[in-house]
């Protein structure tokens, strides 16, 4: 009854959901360190991500955004050695509290992969099985509507709707990554992490990946990581530059890509180096 | 000016250019390549000559045993021999003089032998055997009493292998084992149409014994079953067990490090350590039966336990991340990640270990000699608890018996152990085959 009581409190500390000019802030980041063993892969980070917008992270290679994407569903809990220090909160909820079950925040932090990685299952199986290990269909009928649902919304059922019992891996790159893409949404995520989701696909692909992620920024947060500064402009409304580690300038996409305040930025995106 | 062009000459020589050095070495390289394929071929060529020598010796020796030198007897079975009494009952036809029956249906086919030593060897002529096939035609129809039947029963080994020309009639007397008599009945017997050359059922059917016509494998081979049903029982999920722990659970501190490399020692523990293990702990301390498949069945899974991890756990390690990754992602927890996704796509090279285990379980005899499994069993085994011997025991037990008749018969055993052996690789291949996939 107490601990009831004690949920039902309006003002618990860890409600710290902020609101700011650019929207409802879905993931807040403060002062986030990560090492690997000695290695220290980031440092500071302090970097709003907001909700219903893409947030792009650009960056040279082992600059540490993949790192700080895997920060955001505790991916990196799986990586020997690797130590998080500093705040993340999503919704404004301590994800690296104790209280916060890391299989529940992936249910909610839905991920897609730089190589698109579908199970050696059929098409039907690989979008199953999250609603199926997570227990969100009731029957059998409901979970061909959510596979239905997500592979629409992924925009790949045109395509698929008469093989569903073949293996997924015998699709082509750009499917199989869209696949993945439906893959995450039928968990029915509010956040989708995309580590750089086109590094595999041909310009037509890539084309079609960047339609559905700006589709998809009307029910979903998305973050994604990429090389290519022109994906970063024309997908995302936010983004993020590091360099070795640090978060060096962010920003809406508009103004970073124009008129960037630091040097660095400006040198990076111009091509002067990484 | 002579100078002057000998200089000229000289600088294209001394810098050729970057293509022709090229050119040059490439020679070199193409030879260089070709011995090195010459040598690989020749390796392989000399390996599959030996295999060649060893299989072909192995069958020659071995394709004799699978027939039997048998006589054609024609029988009385006189009701006052058999069952006096007349009360047919199996106690009574069991008990009956089979032998005497068997003697007198040969000496009438020699009426001119009367002397009691000569007709000793005549009936010497004829396996000790003769007699049971006789009692089990009875015992199965008792009907045939009063009748005169004609039953098929074998020789003895010395006439089989003389049959079978392992020896020279010619040769000096002292140094075979069949007098001249012998060899005179055994070509008249010839002669009348009585000896034929059957299929050695015998082999298949019968357990071990003294006499190589009476000897078979069933009882080892059944002791095999029976060996091989509890190391797989034992080791298989015990491996697959510590593997997917080890490898997807454990911590990897200094424990796990000192697990890992004990379990690649025990690897290559000589397997009569195994054996003494067995003895020592099953044996002496739990009390376990003496020659028991149960007690072969635990030390032989002891002894495939470290192939059948080592083997799982590289099975584990060539999954890629990537389908880990996925796993995670969609929000699945460890256990799910490692059961749906993991270990079925490990689960053909688990497989193919736990097969090439057993395989090496099947030709294993040092241990067992160690827990006594080496006697001399000629009852089929029933269960785990009884007494029994395994192939591999059988082969080196007959290989030590003095008899020729036995050197075929080991032959024969070894083919046999030979096809299982590929069979379970085979078994192992389609496996793989079957539950290989692509990523």
């Amino acid at each position: 009854m107490k601990m009831l009581q004690e949920d039902d409190a309006p003002d618990a500390p860890m409600e710290r959901v902020t609101t700011s000019a650019n929207g409802k802030v879905k993931f807040l980041t403060d002062n986030v360190s990560v090492f690997y063993g000695a290695k220290q892969a980031l440092k500071d980070i302090q970097l709003n991500i907001y909700a219903n917008q893409v947030t792009a992270l650009i960056g040279p290679s082992g600059c540490g955004k993949s790192t700080y994407l895997r920060c955001l569903n505790r991916m990196n809990d799986t990586i020997p050695g690797c130590r998080v220090a500093g705040t993340i909160l999503l919704d404004g909820e301590d994800i690296y509290s104790g209280e916060m079950d890391p299989v529940h925040l992936r249910a909610r932090v839905g991920m897609v992969f730089q190589k698109p990685n579908p199970f050696p299952k059929s098409i039907f199986e690989n979008v199953a099985y999250g609603p199926r290990i997570h227990g969100l269909a009731k029957d059998r009928q409901e979970l061909e509507m959510i596979v239905e649902n997500s592979l629409q919304k992924a925009g790949l059922w045109k395509e698929v709707q008469d093989r569903l019992a073949q293996p997924g891996t015998g699709l082509s790159g750009g499917q199989q990554q869209r696949l993945c893409i439906a893959r995450a949404i039928a968990v029915q995520p509010e956040v989708i992490l995309m580590d750089e989701p086109c590094s595999a696909l041909d310009p037509i692909a890539t084309a079609r990946i960047e339609e559905l992620i700006d589709e998809l920024r009307q029910n979903y947060t998305i973050v994604i990581v990429t090389h290519s500064m022109q994906q970063a402009a024309r997908v995302s409304q936010r983004t993020g530059f590091f360099h070795l580690g640090s978060l060096v300038e962010t920003g809406a996409t508009g103004q970073i890509f124009t008129n960037p305040v630091e040097q660095r930025t400006q040198d990076y995106i111009t091509g002067r180096f990484g | 000016m002579n100078s002057e062009t000998g200089h000229a000459a000289a600088v294209p020589a001394a810098v050729p250019r970057a293509a022709d050095r090229v050119a040059a070495s490439l020679k070199r390289r193409y030879a260089a390549e070709r011995r090195f394929r010459a040598c690989g071929l020749a390796a392989v060529c000399f390996a599959v000559f030996c295999l060649g020598v060893l299989l072909f010796t192995v069958f020659r020796t071995a394709i004799p045993a699978f027939t039997q030198t048998m006589i054609e007897l024609e029988v009385t079975l006189y009701p006052q021999e058999i069952d006096p009494a007349g009360t047919r009952t199996a106690d009574a036809i069991s008990t009956a003089d089979y032998q005497k029956l068997i003697r007198d249906a040969l000496d009438d086919l020699f009426p001119d032998i009367s002397d009691r030593r000569q007709r000793r060897e005549l009936m010497a002529l004829l396996s000790p055997g003769a007699t049971y096939t006789l009692r089990d035609t009875v015992m199965a129809d008792p009907g045939l009493i009063g009748r005169r039947i004609t039953v098929r029963v074998p020789f003895a080994d010395d006439v089989d292998q003389f049959a079978k020309g392992r020896f020279d009639a010619a040769a000096d007397a002292a140094s075979r084992p069949l007098s001249d008599k012998q060899i005179e009945w055994f070509q008249r017997l010839e002669q009348r149409g009585l000896v034929h050359h059957d299929f050695n059922t015998t082999l298949f059917t019968a357990g071990d014994s003294r006499s190589p016509e009476l000897a078979g494998i069933w009882g080892a081979l059944v002791g095999t079953f029976w060996t091989m049903l509890v190391t797989m029982a034992i080791s298989f999920p015990l491996a697959i067990g510590a593997a997917v722990y080890l490898e997807e659970f454990a911590p990897k501190n200094r424990w796990t490090a000192l697990i890992e490399v004990n379990i690649n020692n025990l690897a290559a523990v000589p397997s009569i350590v195994f054996g003494l293990l067995g003895l020592a702990v099953f044996l002496n301390v739990f009390g376990l039966p003496r020659s028991a498949p149960l007690v072969g069945g635990l030390v032989l899974a002891l002894m495939t336990l470290p192939i059948i991890i080592i083997a799982s756990r590289a099975a584990l390690k060539a999954v890629p991340p990537s389908i880990r990754e996925a796993a995670l992602g969609v929000g699945a927890s460890k256990v799910q990640t490692v059961f749906h996704h993991v270990v079925p796509l490990a689960m053909p090279g688990m497989l193919t270990g736990a097969i090439l285990g057993m395989a090496h379980a099947l030709g294993e005899t040092a241990p067992l000699l160690m827990i006594g499994m080496v006697a001399f069993i000629v009852d089929i085994p029933g269960s785990p608890l009884s007494a029994a011997t395994v192939m591999p025991v059988q082969i080196y037990l007959w290989s030590d018996s003095p008899e020729r008749a036995f050197v075929e018969r080991s032959a024969a055993a070894i083919v046999i152990l030979l096809g299982f052996l590929v069979v379970m690789n085979l078994v192992a291949v389609v496996l793989r085959r079957r539950f290989e996939r692509k990523w």
